[in-house]
């Protein structure tokens, strides 16, 4: 009998365990608003009158979620003042967790994919396991109170929806989030971490491309450290995160690894030119051996890649220097009437091989390099041509004006004659 | 050979007017005169609109060679011919700036005539057929404006067809009717050039040549004033030949004209700007042709309700109701032709500049202030 014993007291166990992390049912039962819990927090003060100000921001209270879905207890307690009948602890009651548990708490629902799919067919289920990678979700599991868990970020009542341009979480408050803990020495100085990523990053290019122009699809802290699975990127991994966005300069890099079988991963990553949090908008400068070139910061006069660094400037800077030359001039032959549209069409070719160039600038293959530039140089030589053709065609009109001008003013004046003809007192007919 | 030439000449005129006898017709010509006083000037706005009107249908002709009426291809056929086709260009800036000169003569035309209370009885159908060929340009301009499918083009269309849908009962059918669905589309495009090539040129022949009919047959009329003056004086009023004196200045006319015409063509040619994008946001200050612009401008400032009517709605139907007003002048100032007229017709001249003076301010307003009211 004591196998079977045994096998009954594990399987209640387990039961037991599968009991309590069972998330609850779909919304049922009385409204938000209904429920004993708001109705007797509500009279309340402080932090416990808190959560009812949120029913109608909190994306759960939006969803039909009430108090007692996360918490537990009898939301049909009624409102007579008996806090133990709302507090049930037979009906679930847990009231509010310890830091701790918080990441377990919240993933009861949000890593069911079953329950998730029910609100939204799309909603991940990952967040946890993720969590558990990520530096924060370490430290809680070692016990460290003070490391971020879900409601950090997130809030804790009015959560509301990620696509939400009032949720801490939506990408234009993402780094305010983040900085809430980060940019703070005194939180992070126990750790360890310097704290003027936020200051940095706000003066980059991704910032201005997500603030100043409104682009959603710049980066923020969590398109590099990711969301949930937060890790600073390693040296060997950062070109893998930088090259998320920028696949074409990252496989180049890669070509050129393979091509000089080197591990450059070690001593030139993206960020050894273009700095991390502080990426600043990048120019030709950079590239050559002039005052603010990145390649003079490792290689010196007299080396190959010196040579080839000033080499691929003078090719960029010459290319830069056509196209705008050409491109002036067709656009003062289109102020001056002529039309240039195909012509200011076939000089975007030039166009795309300047932006071709800057990225060829990361495979360090100067023939390659040269060979876009120069095909570029062409396309801006064929519309300088054109532009000349143009400001030739301007001239011909003109030309052509005056003439016929002339042949109209000597019509004209042939018929004033000839109306001087035929009015002669002779010729005038009585009026 | 020399003396034999004349005899042949003088046959084959013979020959062409016995099938074609012309020599009644300048005959007439020869009998026409016209009145000669300080008001003979605006007699020429007629000829000139005529002389226009034929350069628009000559170099139309010439564009249809090469256009293409469809959203995929029709800028890129007007920039072909801009562009590829020899004096394309030009053939293209002067259609354009002919239709905005025609439609300025026209309108000068028609309020000479008006000034000058031509439009009194008998010349009541010249004035309807003069008044409708005036609202036949516009909407030439109107639909021929969308034909090089470009960014302005695009959106201009869509506003002035808004302006048509918002019309009461029969808006959205006129607006289905004029986009050919209820977007302008490529399918609006084809309409467009339907109206431009077919539609408005077959009224527009009957109409000019009901015009010049009617212009013929009542002869030019002489403005009350010089009518009166030679009545006083007991002396038929001066008059000159048609053909030639008349005639040889409609000539003097015609040919500065067509210098004016080349030297915009050829120093502010007529822009193509970008090719439409259904999906771009408008461009900012969409305006229609300047001579849409008063309407634009009056429906712009009126507020968004009046006596509970929405003021567009209000806006339009006024307009409407002006414009019936104008084409039924002839019925409201019945005097006829030469008489001084009564209050009624003073009252008019009064109404005339009242009009005139609006329609300038509003334009002008347009593009002195872009931004609006």
């Amino acid at each position: 009998m004591k196998p079977l014993v045994l096998l009954a007291a594990i399987l209640f166990i387990v039961s037991g365990v599968a009991a309590a992390a069972e998330p609850p049912r779909p919304p049922s039962g009385p409204k938000p608003l209904e429920t004993s819990c708001v109705q007797c927090h509500a009279q309340m003060d402080g932090e416990l009158l808190e959560p009812t100000k949120h029913t109608g921001d909190d994306i759960h209270f939006l969803k039909g979620l009430s108090c007692h879905d996360c918490h537990g207890g009898n939301p049909l307690a009624g409102t007579d003042g008996d806090p133990e009948a709302a507090h049930d602890v037979s009906k679930g009651w847990t009231g509010k967790p310890a830091r701790r548990q918080i990441p377990g708490f919240c993933a009861k629902c949000h890593a069911d994919a079953v329950y998730m799919k029910r609100f939204d067919p799309h909603a991940r289920v990952d967040q946890l396991s993720e969590y558990r990678t990520s530096v924060h979700g370490k430290k809680n599991a070692e016990g460290d109170e003070r490391a971020a868990v879900c409601v950090d970020c997130h809030g804790v009542h009015g959560i509301r929806a990620v696509g939400d341009p009032r949720s801490s979480v939506y990408p234009t408050n993402v780094a305010n989030t983040c900085a809430s803990c980060h940019a703070k020495p005194e939180v992070m100085g126990r750790y360890f971490i310097p704290t003027t990523q936020f200051a940095e990053y706000k003066r980059s290019v991704h910032a201005n491309a997500l603030y100043a122009k409104g682009d959603l699809s710049a980066p923020t802290c969590n398109d590099c450290h990711g969301s949930h699975g937060a890790v600073p990127p390693g040296v060997e991994n950062v070109a893998s995160v930088c090259g998320s966005c920028h696949s074409r300069e990252a496989t180049l890099f890669r070509e050129t690894e393979a091509k000089s079988k080197l591990d450059l991963s070690a001593c030139i990553q993206c960020m050894v030119c273009h700095s991390n949090h502080a990426v600043l908008a990048p120019t030709d400068a950079m590239l050559g051996v002039g005052p603010v070139s990145t390649c003079t910061g490792c290689h010196a006069e007299g080396e190959p890649e010196y040579d080839a660094a000033a080499k691929m400037s003078d090719g960029l800077t010459r290319l830069v220097r056509i196209e705008a030359d050409a491109r002036q001039l067709l656009d003062r032959a289109a102020k001056a009437g002529v039309e240039v549209g195909p012509d200011l069409f076939a000089l975007q070719k030039a166009s795309d091989q300047i932006v071709e160039a800057r990225v060829l600038a990361h495979g360090f293959d100067l023939d390659r390099f040269l060979a876009a530039t120069n095909e570029g140089v062409k396309a801006a030589e064929t519309g300088i041509d054109s532009g000349h053709r143009a400001f030739a065609e301007l001239r011909y009109r003109r030309v052509g004006l005056a003439l016929s001008l002339i042949v109209l003013v000597v019509v004209i004046a042939s018929l004033a004659l000839k109306i001087r003809q035929v009015e002669t007192p002779d010729t005038e007919p009585p009026g | 050979m020399s003396d034999r030439l004349p005899s042949r000449a003088a046959r084959l005129r013979a020959w062409l007017e016995e099938r074609v006898p012309v020599a009644p017709l300048l005959a007439l010509a020869r009998e026409k005169r016209v009145p000669l006083h300080r008001h003979t000037i605006w007699y020429y706005l007629g000829g000139m609109t005529l002389f226009l009107f034929g350069i628009q249908v000559a170099t139309g002709i010439l564009l249809l060679l090469y256009y293409r009426p469809s959203a995929n291809e029709a800028f890129e056929s007007v920039q072909f011919i801009m562009t590829k086709v020899p004096f394309g260009w030009l053939i293209r800036s002067i259609h354009s700036w002919s239709a905005n000169l025609l439609v300025f003569v026209a309108f000068a035309h028609m309020f000479s005539v008006f000034f000058l209370k031509a439009y009194r009885r008998p010349r009541e159908i010249t004035w309807f057929s003069g008044v409708l060929l005036l609202g036949l340009m516009m909407a030439f301009g109107f639909s021929g404006y969308l034909l090089p499918w470009n960014t302005l083009a695009f959106f201009a269309t869509q506003v002035g067809t808004e302006v048509a849908g918002a019309l009461p009962v029969v808006g959205h059918f006129a607006l289905r009717l004029l986009r050919g669905g209820d977007q302008v589309t490529g399918g609006t495009l084809t309409r467009f050039y339907g109206f431009h090539v077919a539609v408005l040129p077959a009224i527009a022949t009957a109409l000019v040549g009901l015009h010049l009919v009617l212009v013929q047959q009542h002869g030019m009329s002489v403005p009350p004033g010089v009518a009166s003056s030679s009545k006083e004086r007991g002396e038929p009023g001066r008059t000159m030949p048609f053909l030639p004196n008349f005639l040889l200045r409609d000539l003097i006319g015609w040919c500065a004209a067509l210098g004016a015409l080349a030297a915009l063509a050829a120093l502010f040619p007529w822009e193509l700007g970008a090719k439409a994008d259904p999906f771009a946001p408008a461009p900012a200050g969409i305006r229609p042709e300047w001579y849409f612009c008063w309407t634009f401008q009056t429906l712009k400032i009126l507020p968004g309700h009046i006596l509970g009517i929405e003021g567009e709605i209000l806006g339009i139907l006024a307009i409407g109701a002006g414009g019936l007003l104008w084409l039924l002048v002839p019925f409201i100032d019945r005097t006829p032709a030469g008489g001084n007229g009564g209050a009624t017709s003073r009252l008019l001249t009064l109404a005339g500049w009242v009009v005139l003076a609006y329609m300038t301010v509003m334009t002008l307003w347009v593009y002195v202030v872009p931004g609006g009211p």
